[in-house]
C-alpha cells in the first residue's frame, strides 16, 4: 500500500485533471480495497442479528434499516470498482427481492481473498479462472443440496410458504418473523392467482399508519387508502362502484372559451341550465345503479351536491396507480369522463365492492375497501409501528417477503439456511479444489473459504464466538451432518430442519453467482482512468477537503 | 493533491460523514437521554412547563410530552426517533407522550453501562423485546374492565380517567370539572370515531370556571353586513338551512361575456342580475328556514332581506363548524338553492346568540342527532388557553380510548412498580446475562414514580423503597400503591381514583421498548451531504473530529474515507 507513483507518460498524453491507476497496486488492489470497504458497512447487517444502519440522504430523510439494498441505494457509492458490487445487489434486488446482503458481503469477501493470492503472486486471470470454476462446482452442489419433496409446494398452503418466507423475513425483523410472515403469507395467498406463475408483487400493498404496535398490524382483503370520503357518506356496503378517471364535474372547454350572453333571458338561465345538467350527470351515474363515485380527479361543489342529494359515496385517488389497483379491487373499468347526459354508464363497466368505509386509525383516516370475494386480487398488510422508521423497515421486510413468495411461485424448491448450507459448500468445494491440477487450485480453495464469511458474519453479529462456531460447523458437516446450522437464539449448532429455517434456492443460487460474477468484474480491471468531471474547480474543493 | 488520485478513498459522495461502532452508540444513547431530560421534569401533577421560545417569536408554555417535542425542533437522528415516539402516542393514545419519552431515555441510559462494558447490543434487544411483552401481559392482567356497569356509574370511572389526565396539566386545579364535562363531551359524540365533532372555542377572559359545554354547536359571531342587528337572535325549533354559495351580487361566471347591440336592453341585464340573487333569497325563504348559514358571503342585501322577514343568517361560517352543525342538525350543506326539499334541513331545539366575554356567540342546543359537542374555553392569558385546549384535547382522547378499550389500570406510578418488580422476579428465574439485562429493564421502570416524587420535591428513594416494600408483600394486596402526591407518601392508587386507561400504558411501554431497540439496533450512521448544499465544511470538521476505528489500512494516512 501507499505507492502513489503515477505514470508520468501517460499523464502528459491526456488532458490535465484526469485520473490514471493502473497496474496490480494501483487499480486491482485499491478496487479491493473500495469493494472490501462496502461489504464491511454492509457486513454488520447480515443475517438476523444484524445491525441497523442510520442513513440520512441528500435530502435529508432518515432511513434506519438493515436491508443492504437500501443501504447502498442510499450510500450515493461513488467508487467506481464499488459500484459494481452495487449493481450486482440491485440485480439480486430485482431478480429476487431479497439477498441483496448476502451478494455484497460474499463477493467483499472474494475479493479480500483474491488480494491475499494476489500478493502471494497469482494473475488475477488466474483467480478469475478459478472463481469462474469454482461458482460452476458451486451451483452444481447447489443443486445437490436442495432438500428432498419441496420442489412441488402448494403456494396456498399457508404452513408451506411460511416455512419459506420465514427466513427471508426473519433476516429483517429477527423477533418478530412470526407476526410478520403470517401477515405476508395471508396477503400473499389471498391474491395468488390460478396460475401462481403470475403472481404480481403489485398486488400486495403496504399501508403505514403511526401509532400502536406491530402487533396491531392486520392484512386487509382490499385496499387502504389514506384519506378521507369527500362527501358525509362515510360508509357503505355490497355496493356497485363507477370509476372516473377524469374529475367529476361540469365539462368545461380546454381552450379558453367565452361565453356571450345576449339577453336578460339567456343570463338567468345559464347557471339553471349548468345545474341542470350535473345534476342529469349524477343522476345518469346513480340510474345505473351505482352507489359509489371515485374519481381521478377533482370532484366539483355543484357535483358534490348533487352526490350527497343522490346518496352516493364519492371517493377521491388522485394517483393514478391507486386508481388502476382500485379497479383492480373492484372490477370497475375506468371511465374516461362523466358519460355526456344521454348515455348511461354501461353495467359492465361498474365494479362491486362488499364495503367501504372511512375510520380512524391511529388518528388518520383511512378509507378501507373490503372485497372477500369476486376479484380479490389486491391485498393490503396495514403495518402499525411507533415511528415512521420502523414502519419503513416493517415495510421493507414485508416487501422481502412478497418478493420471496413471488420466487417461490416460481421455484419452490429450498436449501437448508442458518448457514448450513454454505458450510457444506465450503466443505465441498474445499475438496474440488484438491482435485484442480493449476495454479487456480489455490482460487478455488480460496472461494470456498470465502463461503466462512456467512457462518462468521452470523455469528458475530449475534455476539457469539465465530471461531468456535465454524470449526464445530465443520465437525458436524465432516461427520455427514449436512443440514447443520447456527441455531442464533441459543448460540448452538443445530439441524435446521428442526428449526425450520429455510433458504429458497432461487435466491441462493442467484446471489452467489451475482457475487461472483461482480468480484471477477473487479478483479478483470487493471487500468481506471478517469475524466476529469466537468464542472472541475468544484470537484476540487471537497477533494482538498479530504486533506484537510 | 494526489490525494485526488486515489479513488477509494472518494468511496461515498465527498461530504458524507459516517461513523460507526460503539462510540456512535453511546453518542446515540446520550443525545436520547438528553433529550429525555427536558421532558422529564414535566411528568405528572407536579410537573414543571416549559416555555418555549420558537424562531417565529410565538411563545407556547406547555407541559404536553408531544407538543414540546414538536417545538424542540431537534436535528440529531436518533434523538429525532424519541420525537416520532411522543408523536405516535400523541395520535394513537392522545397522552402519555412524556411517559413514553422518558421510558425509552430510561431504558437507553441503563443500557449504556452494558454496551460500555461490550454487551453485544442484539442480546440486549432480545431482552428488552422478551421484558416488553412479559410487561404488556401483566398490563392486561392487572388491568380492571368498566365494561357491562350503566352508564351513571361509566360516566364516573370515565372521568376518573380524564381527570389523572388533567391532574398534571396546568388546569389540573379545576380537574373535576373539566373531566366531568369532557366525559359529557366524548359521550355525546357517541361511539362514532369522530374527534373533529368535538369543537373547542377558545374565549380570552373571565376564568376557567366560566367555561361551558353545549350540547351541539357553537361558533363566534361571523362577521356580518348592515342588518344584522335587526334579525331576530333567537329561535324554538328553527329549521336549518346550510349553504355552500355566496348570497352576494356578483358575476355568474367568470367565462360569461355580455355583448349588447341595443343600449335599450342594458336595463334588462341589470335587472336579470338582480333577480338572480333575489331568486336565490326567495328559494331560501321558501325552504322555511329560519336560520340560514353559508360557507361563503352573505352580502348586505342578503343580510337585510332575511332581517325583514325575521331570519337569521349567518355568512362566512368556518367549514369545520358548518359540517359540525350539519351532523348535529341532520342537514346536509346545500350547493344550490334550487329544488331545497324538507329532509337537507337540518333543526335544533334551541338556537340562540349568546354573549360570552366579548365575543358573540352562535349556539345550536338540542340538535336532534346529538353527535356533538363544543367546549368554550375561558380563561386569562392567551398561551393559557392554548394550554387548556391541549390538555382538554389529551383528556378527550384518554376518555375516547377509555371508552373503546374500557379498562383501566392504576396511575400514579403504581402499575410501573408492579411490572417492575414483577420483572425482577421473573429475571430470577432466568440462568444467563438476559438476567441481567430484564432486571435493568425493570428497574428503568421505576423512573415513573422517582420522576412523580423528584417533581414534587419529595424524597424519591424513600417514597420508593416503601413502595417496593408494598408491592413486595406477598399477598398481592399493595400492587396498587403508588405515589400519593398530596402528603408525599405512598396510597392506594386504585382506591384515590387514580386511574388510567390501560391502552396509555400498553402502548407507552410498546413504543417506548421499539424505540430504544431501534436505536440500540443502529451501529452505523451515514449522514450524505445534502442535495445542492455546501456544507463541506461541517462535513469535513466532523469527519476530521472522531477517531477512526476500521481496519488498519492507513497508508496514506488523513486519506481515509471514513471518519
Amino acid at each position: 500500500m501507499g505507492l502513489q507513483m503515477q505514470s508520468h507518460g501517460i499523464q502528459s498524453m491526456l488532458k490535465e485533471g484526469h485520473k490514471h491507476l493502473s497496474g496490480l497496486d494501483e487499480a486491482v488492489l485499491k478496487n479491493i480495497g473500495a469493494c472490501k470497504a462496502l461489504s464491511i458497512i454492509t457486513g454488520t447487517s447480515l443475517g438476523p442479528n444484524g445491525m441497523n444502519k442510520m442513513v440520512i440522504n441528500h435530502l435529508d430523510k432518515l432511513f434506519v434499516t438493515n436491508d443492504a439494498a437500501t443501504i447502498v441505494n442510499e450510500l450515493e457509492v461513488q467508487h467506481p470498482a464499488a459500484k459494481i458490487l452495487v449493481l450486482a445487489s440491485k440485480a439480486q434486488q430485482e431478480e429476487i427481492g431479497d439477498g441483496a446482503n448476502l451478494t455484497i458481503s460474499f463477493a467483499g469477501e472474494l475479493l479480500q481473498n483474491a488480494e491475499e493470492l494476489i500478493r502471494m503472486g497469482l494473475h488475477p486471470s488466474e483467480i478469475i479462472s478459478g472463481y469462474t470454476k469454482a461458482i460452476n462446482k458451486t451451483v452444481e452442489i447447489l443443486e445437490e443440496l436442495v432438500e428432498n419433496g419441496s420442489e412441488t409446494m402448494d403456494v396456498r398452503n399457508k404452513d408451506q410458504v411460511l416455512s419459506r418466507i420465514r427466513a427471508a423475513v426473519a433476516s429483517k425483523q429477527f423477533g418478530q418473523e412470526d407476526i410478520l410472515c403470517s401477515l405476508v403469507a395471508d396477503a400473499c395467498i389471498q391474491v395468488c392467482p390460478k396460475n401462481p406463475a403470475n403472481f404480481n408483487v403489485d398486488n400486495v400493498r403496504v399501508a403505514k399508519l403511526l401509532g400502536g404496535g406491530l402487533h396491531n398490524s392486520t392484512v386487509v382483503r382490499g385496499m387502504v387508502l389514506k384519506s378521507d370520503a369527500v362527501g358525509s357518506l362515510k360508509q357503505i356496503e355490497r355496493a356497485k362502484v363507477a370509476v372516473f378517471v377524469g374529475g367529476v364535474d361540469s365539462s368545461a372547454t380546454e381552450t379558453k372559451g367565452t361565453v356571450l350572453i345576449h339577453s336578460a333571458e339567456q343570463l338567468e338561465n345559464y347557471s339553471k341550465t349548468e345545474e341542470a345538467k350535473i345534476e342529469e350527470l349524477i343522476r345518469s351515474v346513480a340510474d345505473s345503479g351505482a352507489k359509489v363515485i371515485v374519481s381521478g380527479a377533482a370532484v366539483g361543489e355543484m357535483a358534490l351536491h348533487f352526490c350527497e342529494r343522490y346518496k352516493l359515496m364519492v371517493l377521491k385517488i388522485s394517483s393514478k396507480f391507486e386508481l388502476r389497483r382500485f379497479c383492480r379491487t373492484t372490477g370497475a373499468v375506468a371511465m374516461v369522463a362523466v358519460p355526456t347526459s344521454l348515455t348511461q354508464p354501461n353495467p359492465d363497466d361498474l365494479g362491486y365492492v362488499d364495503s367501504i368505509s372511512v375510520e380512524e386509525i391511529g388518528g388518520v383516516r383511512v378509507i378501507i375497501v373490503k372485497n372477500e370475494e369476486g376479484g380479490n386480487s389486491v391485498s393490503t398488510v396495514v403495518l402499525r409501528g411507533s415511528t415512521d422508521s420502523i414502519l419503513d423497515d416493517l415495510e421493507r421486510a414485508v416487501d422481502d417477503g412478497v418478493n420471496t413468495y413471488k420466487a417461490m411461485c416460481r421455484d419452490s424448491r429450498v436449501v437448508p439456511g442458518a448457514a448450513a448450507t454454505e458450510i457444506e459448500l465450503a466443505k465441498r468445494v474445499k475438496e474440488f479444489s484438491y482435485k484442480e491440477t493449476g495454479l487456480d487450485q489455490y482460487a478455488v480453495a480460496k472461494f470456498a473459504e470465502s463461503f466462512e464469511m456467512v457462518p462468521k458474519t452470523l455469528a458475530e453479529n449475534a455476539g457469539l464466538n465465530a471461531m468456535e462456531i465454524i470449526s464445530s460447523l465443520y465437525a458436524e458437516h465432516a461427520s455427514g451432518n449436512s443440514k447443520v446450522g447456527i441455531d442464533l437464539k441459543e448460540g448452538v449448532c443445530k439441524d435446521v430442519s428442526t428449526l425450520c429455517v429455510w433458504d429458497l434456492y432461487i435466491t441462493k443460487f442467484f446471489a452467489l453467482k451475482y457475487a461472483a460474477d461482480a468480484a471477477c468484474t473487479v478483479l478483470r480491471v487493471d487500468q481506471i482512468i478517469m475524466a476529469k468531471p466537468a464542472g472541475g474547480p468544484k470537484r476540487d474543493q471537497p477533494a482538498g477537503m479530504d486533506e484537510d | 493533491m494526489s490525494a485526488m488520485m486515489q479513488p477509494q478513498i472518494i468511496l461515498l459522495k465527498e461530504g458524507t460523514d459516517t461513523s460507526q461502532g460503539k462510540a456512535q452508540l453511546v453518542s446515540n444513547i446520550n443525545a436520547c437521554t438528553a433529550v429525555a431530560d427536558v421532558v422529564r421534569t414535566t411528568l405528572g401533577p407536579r410537573g414543571m412547563d416549559k416555555l418555549i421560545h420558537d424562531d417565529k417569536g410565538s411563545v407556547t408554555i406547555s407541559n404536553d410530552g408531544a407538543t414540546i417535542m414538536k417545538l424542540l425542533d431537534i436535528v440529531h437522528p436518533a434523538a429525532k426517533i424519541l420525537v416520532d415516539i411522543a408523536k405516535s402516542q400523541d395520535s394513537e393514545v392522545g397522552d402519555g407522550t412524556t411517559t413514553v419519552v422518558l421510558l425509552a431515555g430510561e431504558f437507553l441510559k441503563e443500557a449504556k453501562p452494558f454496551i460500555e462494558d461490550g454487551v453485544h447490543p442484539q442480546n440486549l434487544i432480545r431482552s428488552y423485546r422478551i421484558a416488553s411483552n412479559l410487561a404488556l401481559e401483566k398490563v392486561k392482567e392487572l388491568a380492571v374492565s368498566i365494561e357491562g356497569k350503566s352508564l351513571e356509574e361509566k360516566k364516573s370511572l370515565l372521568a376518573k380517567c380524564a381527570a389523572t389526565t388533567l391532574s398534571s396539566k396546568l388546569i389540573g386545579g379545576e380537574k373535576e370539572f373539566f373531566a366531568s364535562m369532557v366525559v359529557d363531551a366524548v359521550i355525546a359524540i357517541g361511539h362514532e370515531d369522530r374527534l373533529n365533532m368535538i369543537g373547542i372555542k377558545k374565549v380570552p377572559g373571565g376564568n376557567m370556571r366560566d367555561s361551558f359545554l353545549v350540547n351541539g354547536v357553537a361558533f363566534k359571531k361571523t362577521f356580518s353586513y348592515a342588518g344584522f342587528e335587526q334579525q331576530p337572535k333567537k329561535f324554538l325549533n328553527p329549521k336549518i338551512l346550510l349553504l355552500n354559495i355566496e348570497l352576494e351580487l356578483k358575476s355568474e361566471k367568470e367565462n360569461a361575456e355580455i355583448r349588447l347591440s341595443d343600449p335599450s336592453q342594458y336595463q334588462s341585464i341589470v335587472d336579470a342580475e338582480w333577480n338572480i340573487i333575489y331568486d336565490k333569497l326567495d328559494k331560501c325563504v321558501q325552504s322555511g328556514a329560519k336560520v340560514v348559514l353559508s360557507r361563503l358571503a352573505i352580502g348586505d342585501l342578503g343580510t337585510q332581506y332575511f332581517a325583514d322577514r325575521d331570519i337569521f343568517c349567518a355568512g362566512r361560517v368556518t367549514e369545520e363548524d358548518l359540517h359540525r352543525v350539519a351532523a348535529a342538525t341532520g342537514g346536509t350543506v346545500q350547493t344550490s338553492v334550487n329544488n331545497v326539499i324538507d329532509e337537507v334541513l337540518g333543526t335544533c331545539e334551541l338556537f340562540e346568540e349568546r354573549q360570552v366575554g366579548n365575543e358573540r356567540f352562535n349556539i345550536f342546543s338540542g340538535c336532534p342527532s346529538g353527535l356533538t359537542a363544543t367546549i368554550v374555553l375561558r380563561g386569562g392569558a392567551d398561551q393559557f388557553i392554548e394550554e387548556a385546549e391541549r390538555s382538554l384535547h389529551d383528556a378527550i382522547m384518554i376518555v375516547r380510548r377509555a371508552m373503546k378499550n374500557s379498562t383501566v389500570v392504576a396511575g400514579g406510578g403504581a402499575i410501573d412498580m408492579e411490572i417492575s418488580r414483577y420483572l425482577r422476579q421473573h429475571a430470577r428465574t432466568i440462568a444467563g446475562k438476559s438476567q441481567l439485562f430484564i432486571n435493568s429493564y425493570a428497574k428503568a421502570l421505576e423512573v415513573i414514580p422517582r420522576q412523580l416524587c423528584d417533581n414534587a420535591g419529595f424524597d424519591a428513594t424513600d417514597v420508593l423503597n416503601k413502595l417496593r416494600q408494598k408491592h413486595a408483600l406477598q399477598s398481592g394486596e399493595g400492587a396498587n400503591y403508588g405515589v400519593d402526591i398530596n402528603t408525599g407518601g405512598i396510597a392506594d392508587s386504585f382506591a384515590n381514583f387514580v386511574w388510567e386507561p390501560a391502552v396509555v400504558k400498553i402502548n407507552a411501554i410498546n413504543a417506548a421498548t421499539e424505540a430504544a431497540c431501534l436505536i440500540l439496533s443502529v451501529d452505523e450512521t451515514v449522514k450524505n451531504p445534502k442535495s445542492e448544499s455546501a456544507q463541506g465544511e461541517a462535513a469535513a470538521s466532523a469527519m476530521g473530529g472522531r477517531g477512526r476505528g476500521g481496519a488498519g489500512f492507513r497508508g496514506r494516512g488523513r486519506g481515509m474515507r471514513r471518519r
